[in-house]
């Protein structure tokens, strides 16, 4: 038995990290070692022109800079919006608390593809409810002096496009995880701060805030790899070569017939760069904010 | 009424116990969902909505000159029976009308008792499975009566979902059970788990397609060291569909994997030995004890999985773009070309009957997990 959970577990191991060490090893060879039959494991002669070439042929670094953007801001705003209804879920005595949490958590299971079509068209800029008629109408009667129409700003290509939906898809995983930490914080430890003479928002600020710092860091990291990672909504609301993240520009450096092999695996590598970190960092609380999501259903 | 004092002491309404920095916890409860409700409503129900009404509408972006006209349910029509049904719709009119009177009247009766409801549904789909091949619809299969395009993302996405939900439960439950191993080399085992996770699923398809590649994959490599020759995994049909399945599971049993690390990590450590001074075997204890313990793990895990494999786009899309042929477009990544030819309201009815599949195996789940309790 001891021998088969050292096998297994060597196994498992091999098995997690070996396409992304393998994407490495690839990103260190030079291409005609790449198209060599039989395949080299080990690279034989190591080169960084890989590395060059990725940030040579397209503006890598703006897809880094772009996604960080999209992410660190997707991540802060969703979890001021998720802590606020994961306090009031989890920590209030509110009516229908359960149904509206479970509401909620429902959200997740919309397809992202269904927002594609209704979103663009928002993103593009759209009609105002109520104001926009209004205006045409006033137009129409002779005030020329106003705008002739309202409408949305087009949001296609620029941060917001992403960000909106990002925090939106990510706020039911988020609520989830913070009600469930709130939940955990003793009530007495508020009650202290009530009797103290704290109102209520004063004892969520002075109180619970700090307490809850370890529950907001797993949420943010579970917001920031999902955000991180989007395709379908990235790939089709920010078109502009300046405004690609990074898993969408990687996908362009394939070209209609060539895949030039070499090159993408070093994107990867750099791309994905920042998630081995986090998780490198911080895997227990990773892992403690996705069982917790997953327990709970 | 023996008390009555003069100045009644009144509640602090409302307004005034807002205004003071003071509300109840219901009051507060709701002013702090305020966010979460609106970021929900417009980028979730609204557009959800709007998809809806969408589908009833004829929008071609290639076509601007017609315009938006309401069209009813005329793409779904052309969904599931075909578009050029219209020159035969009234000789089918009675058919349909008379399977939609049988349906009506199973659950009719199944609302008055006189058969069970999960009997009246087991009925309706024979009566519409019936109805339909009577009226010349067979789903998958190149014919004038169906979009077979349509069929075929469907059956498609079935494929994988039943599939690739299998096999992440299959290799995720021995991942969890491993990983539950106390062992100086946790943390790599969690790392190991954590990386499929946190791995963009696009850039796991192209990463698996390099694996997968023909001449110079490792799959293909290590086939060929033991003897066999290894097929063009990504241009034919069926290893295309092995190499999509296998690499969704490489991506997914992780997480399934996790889940059920939790679920197995809250047993009662104490069940175990209660049943060792019992004399049961590590077989026995694992059915007896562990998986019993675990269904709620595996539930979860299983409603995550299945939904977000009826959803399949990213990985498909990635490693064949949905090719070679069609032999792997699922019904997201139709639903992303039909909007990328500009086909704006067969794209919408396309994204409900992807959503309905998904609403309805989510409500099926939650059904089965609250039947206990």
């Amino acid at each position: 038995m001891r021998v088969a959970v050292v096998v297994g577990t060597a196994l498992l191991v091999i098995n997690g990290t070996f396409p992304l060490v393998w994407m490495m090893l690839t990103s260190l060879k030079d291409e005609n070692e790449l198209i060599r039959v039989p395949i080299t494991y080990w690279p034989e002669a190591i080169t960084f022109q890989n590395y060059v070439q990725v940030f040579d042929q397209l503006p890598f670094a703006r897809f880094m800079l772009n996604s960080a953007v999209v992410s660190i801001s997707a991540t802060v705003i969703c979890v001021l919006v998720a802590a606020l209804a994961g306090y009031a879920l989890g920590r209030l005595n509110m009516p229908y608390r359960r149904t509206l949490l479970t509401g909620i958590v429902m959200t997740s299971m919309f397809p992202a593809l269904v927002l594609l079509v209704p979103l663009y068209r928002m993103f593009l800029g759209m009609d105002v409810p109520l104001l926009s008629p209004l205006v045409a109408f006033l137009h129409d009667v002779g005030m020329t002096f106003m705008p002739t129409e309202v409408r949305t700003p087009n949001l296609l290509n620029t941060y917001w496009a992403l960000i909106i939906p990002y925090v939106a898809l990510s706020l039911p995983i988020a609520t989830l995880i913070l009600t469930s930490f709130f939940q955990l914080i003793p009530r007495d430890l508020e009650s202290a701060a009530l009797v103290d003479g704290c109102t209520r928002v004063e004892a969520l600020f002075k109180v619970i805030a700090p307490v809850s710092a370890p529950g907001v860091v797993t949420a943010a990291i579970i917001i920031f790899v999902n955000s991180w990672n989007e395709f379908l909504l990235a790939l089709t609301f920010n078109t502009a070569q300046t405004m690609r993240t990074v898993p969408v520009g990687i996908t362009m450096y394939q070209g209609e017939f060539a895949f030039p092999w070499a090159t993408i695996s070093a994107a990867i590598t750099v791309g994905v760069l920042p998630l081995v970190a986090l998780i490198l960092l911080f895997q227990q609380k990773i892992i403690a904010g996705l069982t917790a999501g997953g327990v709970k259903g | 009424m023996a008390l009555t004092t003069p100045h009644a002491y009144r509640r602090p309404g409302f307004w005034r116990r807002l205004r003071t920095g003071n509300p109840t916890e219901a009051q507060l409860g709701l002013i702090l969902l305020i966010p979460a409700a609106l970021v929900l409503a417009l980028v979730m129900f609204w557009p959800i909505a709007q998809v809806l009404w969408q589908s009833l509408h004829f929008e071609r972006l290639n076509v601007p000159a017609r315009g938006r006209p309401f069209i009813g349910f005329e793409h779904y029509q052309r969904m599931l029976w075909g578009s050029d049904m219209t020159w035969d719709a009234r000789h089918l009119l009675g058919w349909r009308l008379l399977a939609f009177a049988g349906a009506a009247g199973l659950w009719w009766g199944a609302a008055r008792g006189v058969l069970r409801r999960p009997t009246a549904l087991i009925w309706t789909v024979i009566v519409v499975l019936v109805a339909g091949l009577w009226m010349g619809y067979h789903p998958g299969e190149a014919g004038r009566w169906n979009d077979a395009r349509f069929w075929n993302a469907f059956s498609i996405t079935l494929l994988i979902t039943v599939a690739s939900v299998a096999g992440s439960f299959l290799v995720g439950l021995p991942l969890a059970l491993l990983a539950n191993v106390e062992s100086r080399w946790r943390w790599l085992v969690r790392i190991a788990l954590l990386i499929p996770w946190a791995m963009p699923r696009v850039l796991v398809g192209v990463m698996f397609a390099w694996l997968f590649n023909y001449t110079n994959g490792v799959v293909n490599d290590l086939l060929g060291r033991a003897g066999i020759a290894g097929p063009l995994w990504l241009s034919r049909a069926e290893p295309a569909m092995w190499a999509a399945n296998i690499t969704i599971v490489w991506a997914t049993s992780a997480f399934v994997g996790l889940i059920l690390l939790a679920g197995l990590q809250s047993i009662d450590e104490s069940l175990y030995e209660a049943a060792m001074v019992d004399g049961a075997s590590r077989l026995q204890r694992f059915w007896a004890i562990t998986l019993p313990l675990l269904r709620p793990s595996i539930a979860v895990a299983l409603i995550f999985r299945t939904l977000t494999a009826i959803q399949t786009f990213d990985i498909p899309y990635a490693m064949t773009q949905g090719g070679p042929g069609r032999a792997l477009e699922t019904l997201g990544i139709y639903v992303s070309n039909t909007t990328n030819s500009l086909n704006l309201g067969y794209a919408a009815a396309l994204a409900v009957a992807l959503f309905v599949m998904s609403l309805a195996i989510t409500v099926l789940y939650l059904r089965w997990i609250y039947a206990d309790d």
